[in-house]
């Protein structure tokens, strides 16, 4: 009896506090991963990035509580820009995540088939593979606000003052990182060079040679182009900035995609890189009100790992409009689907009808900070153009109006492209779009 | 016809029709042998002495350098920063014989290459908790490393010589010729190479295992540093040093991994080859990037004529 009444209290006990527990334990959060690199040869750009994707969503569970009610909880999974890690980051966090972002575009390719399985968005803004922003062919993935193939049209434009048949009988030469990101232009300056009659020379940069790049520029120095452009990363971006001063290549001939337009990467050659320009859909805006925001809740609050230095980067405010393109996701799908926890599936319809125009980055104090754009149904990209910004010996500055990239240029190769690869991987499931 | 011509005649012509090109080359190519060298030198005296492979001689070079720039971004003058960095070298190579090495003396030649590899990773982890992952400046300036050029108008073209590349080569000579008068020279020196031809026979006469691994893996720190200083001044001072490592494993295949001469000639080698190659052969021909692989089929080459490198001891085993 008496081992009967101590049994009895015990389980009233328990479930008393396991029911004084539960509203702890159904305490709404969204878990979010991120594939993050802060180790490894390209910690240097991976870590502003992850920092400004960090201090913005902690900025939104201090200030209002998460996104609408519901914590944020961002979860970074290290892959040190490795693909094979980056895979099995993705298997390990795609059980509560609600949305994957690969971090590399040989990532994004590996787990491209899979995200239709798992029914993961893939989010990956401003890289992956071009073609993806035909939502048709991949409706799980994603690369607002502009497509690597947007972001080479734009540069080509740029350079030939919006006419690409003055730059016939010139040449282009493209020093790209020897990996899947790098090489993701090719296809599309190829095709322009054939239509517009200039010369492409694609120049490669090994893994191990992107601090000595000194083969790679004595061929710029043979070859002497109109305009070298670069797809650079990490180490590399450095390592070639560096070489061009050294072998006095003029700088206004001289322009990166946006993920060689990093003010860490510049330090080394400082004043000498004066007039360096690469195109970017962000522009650093330190007024910004998100930007006092992040500093009263995340920085002063020592909630934050970015040295005070940083925070007027254009990597680190690069990382804090990556992680509002997700939460804007988040938000239209509360909305749309009358919940607050959404799952993958519903955020892969907020990404889907994402609609980031002025007005929308005014209300979120980040006016003027990225290029305004739209997602839909078929346009997983949105196409949002992009800025010119140059480098003046110690930070970057906008110097062009916002440019467009000619889609009419792009989209038949783009739909060729996710065409073939529909073909190759079948059967491939497509979406149809109003 | 046309593919022989491209191959056979056409490299040798574009050398002849732009000479200060070639020279430019050639210089580009003796820089980059010389670094090679170097990296490949701290290989070597380690494996010399204790016949172990030192997997973990490239994140060597990118702690050495975080530790230098390092110190300095802490208000260290960089000419205090330099022996503060030797002094951390020299307790890491304590540490690494006290609590890696010693232990496991006897072991298996794989247990202690082994054994490298967790000091890499080790030293991996405790670099990114201490400095972070962010690239440095190299304090190239600070250390008075000028940073001009030298320009030259051979055969009416142009060549331009770096003064940092060139302060590079004469301070890889100089730290080269000190080595060798150490190793030569001083009874230190004597005593590693004893313990490199014969280590029972150099322990029965009295040679302090313990001492000469700690000299030799310091000596590997030097050398770490100089590399980092000369690397880290092309670009940024970053965990991406690390891999520069690998070009010295070709570097090793050709001259041998026991010779102190293999090491330098097999460097400047490679290095002037690579370069004559991916410039008149891989850039026309194969689309560039040869500097990848062409260092590795090179020495794979020799090694079909001459197994033990070109400067390796020829091991003869009685059966």
């Amino acid at each position: 009896m008496k081992k009967l009444l101590s049994t009895t209290i015990l389980s009233a006990t328990f479930a008393v506090g396991m029911l004084a527990a539960a509203p702890a334990f159904a305490e709404d959060v969204l878990h979010i991963p991120n594939l993050s690199y802060r180790t490894g040869p390209f910690a240097g750009t991976g870590i502003p990035l992850m920092n400004g994707q960090r201090d913005y969503m902690t900025m939104l569970n201090e200030r209002d509580g998460g996104v609408n009610g519901v914590k944020l909880s961002y979860e970074e999974c290290e892959t040190g820009y490795n693909t094979e890690k980056g895979v099995e980051c993705y298997e390990k966090t795609k059980g509560e995540g609600i949305v994957t972002q690969p971090w590399s575009t040989g990532i994004t390719l590996q787990v491209l088939p899979k995200s239709n399985v798992d029914k993961r968005a893939i989010l990956a803004p401003g890289y992956g593979f071009s073609p993806m922003a035909d939502g048709k062919t991949f409706q799980w993935a994603f690369n607002p606000p502009s497509s690597y193939w947007d972001g080479a049209q734009m540069l080509l434009s740029y350079v030939s003052g919006g006419n690409l048949d003055s730059l016939k009988g010139k040449k282009i030469a493209l020093i790209h990182l020897d990996h899947p990101y790098g090489k993701e232009p090719i296809p599309l300056l190829e095709a322009l060079a054939a239509k517009h009659g200039f010369t492409f020379m694609a120049i490669p940069v090994g893994l191990k040679e992107m601090q000595n790049q000194s083969a790679q520029w004595l061929q710029i120095r043979r070859e002497n182009p109109d305009f070298v452009f670069m797809w650079g990363w990490g180490a590399m971006n450095a390592g070639a900035v560096n070489e061009a001063v050294k072998t006095k290549f003029p700088m206004e001939k001289f322009l990166g995609i946006w993920w060689s337009g990093h003010d860490g990467d510049m330090a080394s050659a400082g004043a000498a890189a004066k007039g360096y320009r690469a195109i970017s859909w962000n522009v650093p805006v330190n007024d910004a009100p998100v930007m006092a925001d992040i500093k009263n809740y995340v920085a002063d609050a020592g909630k934050s790992d970015t040295p005070a230095d940083q925070a007027g980067w254009v990597f680190y405010q690069r990382g804090i409009a990556i992680s509002m393109f997700l939460v804007e996701a988040v938000k239209a799908a509360q909305a749309n689907f009358n919940t607050k926890t959404v799952d993958a599936e519903q955020v892969r319809w907020g990404l889907e009808n994402l609609k980031i125009d002025e007005a929308k980055l005014k209300e979120l104090g980040m006016g003027g900070m990225v290029v305004p754009f739209q997602t839909s149904c078929s346009n997983h990209t949105g196409h949002g153009g992009a800025w010119i910004i140059e480098w003046d010996g110690a930070k970057f500055n906008k110097v062009s109006d916002q440019l467009q990239a000619d889609r009419a240029a792009i989209e038949p190769l783009e739909a060729a492209k996710a065409k073939e690869y529909a073909d190759a991987n079948a059967p491939w499931p497509m979406q149809e779009c109003k | 016809m046309e593919f022989l011509h491209s191959i056979l005649v056409k490299p040798f012509a574009d050398m002849i029709g732009a000479p200060d090109f070639l020279l430019q080359v050639l210089w580009e190519g003796l820089v980059s042998g010389v670094l090679y060298a170097l990296i490949a030198l701290g290989f070597v005296l380690i494996y010399k002495s204790s016949r172990i492979f030192n997997f973990a001689q490239g994140i060597m070079v990118v702690f050495a350098a975080l530790s230098l720039v390092g110190l300095h971004e802490k208000g260290v003058p960089a000419w205090l920063a330099v022996p503060l960095t030797l002094v951390i070298m020299l307790g890491l190579a304590i540490a690494i014989e006290r609590v890696v090495l010693r232990p496991l003396v006897n072991q298996p030649d794989i247990i202690l290459f082994m054994a490298t590899i967790g000091i890499t990773l080790f030293l991996i982890g405790f670099g990114e908790l201490i400095f972070g992952g962010e690239n440095k400046v190299m304090i190239t300036e600070q250390l008075g490393i000028p940073t001009g050029s030298f320009a030259f108008e051979p055969f009416g073209g142009f060549v331009s010589i770096e003064q940092k590349d060139l302060t590079a080569v004469i301070g890889a000579v100089l730290l080269v010729a000190g080595l060798l008068l150490f190793l030569n020279k001083s009874s230190m020196g004597r005593a590693i190479r004893a313990l490199g031809d014969d280590h029972q026979a150099a322990l029965s006469v009295g040679i302090s295992l313990s001492m000469i691994w700690v000299v030799v893996w310091f000596i590997a720190g030097v050398i770490a540093l100089a590399t980092g200083i000369v690397w880290g001044a092309r670009a940024d001072v970053s965990f991406a040093l690390e891999v520069i490592a690998y070009k010295a494993l070709p570097v090793l295949m050709l001259g041998g991994l026991e010779s102190v001469l293999g090491a330098i000639v097999g460097g400047l080698a490679i290095g002037l080859l690579e370069k004559l190659f991916e410039i008149y052969w891989g850039q026309p021909l194969l689309g560039g990037n040869t500097e990848t692989w062409f260092a590795f089929v090179f020495a794979l080459v020799i090694l079909l004529f001459r197994p033990q490198g070109l400067f390796g001891e020829k091991i003869i085993e009685r059966v």
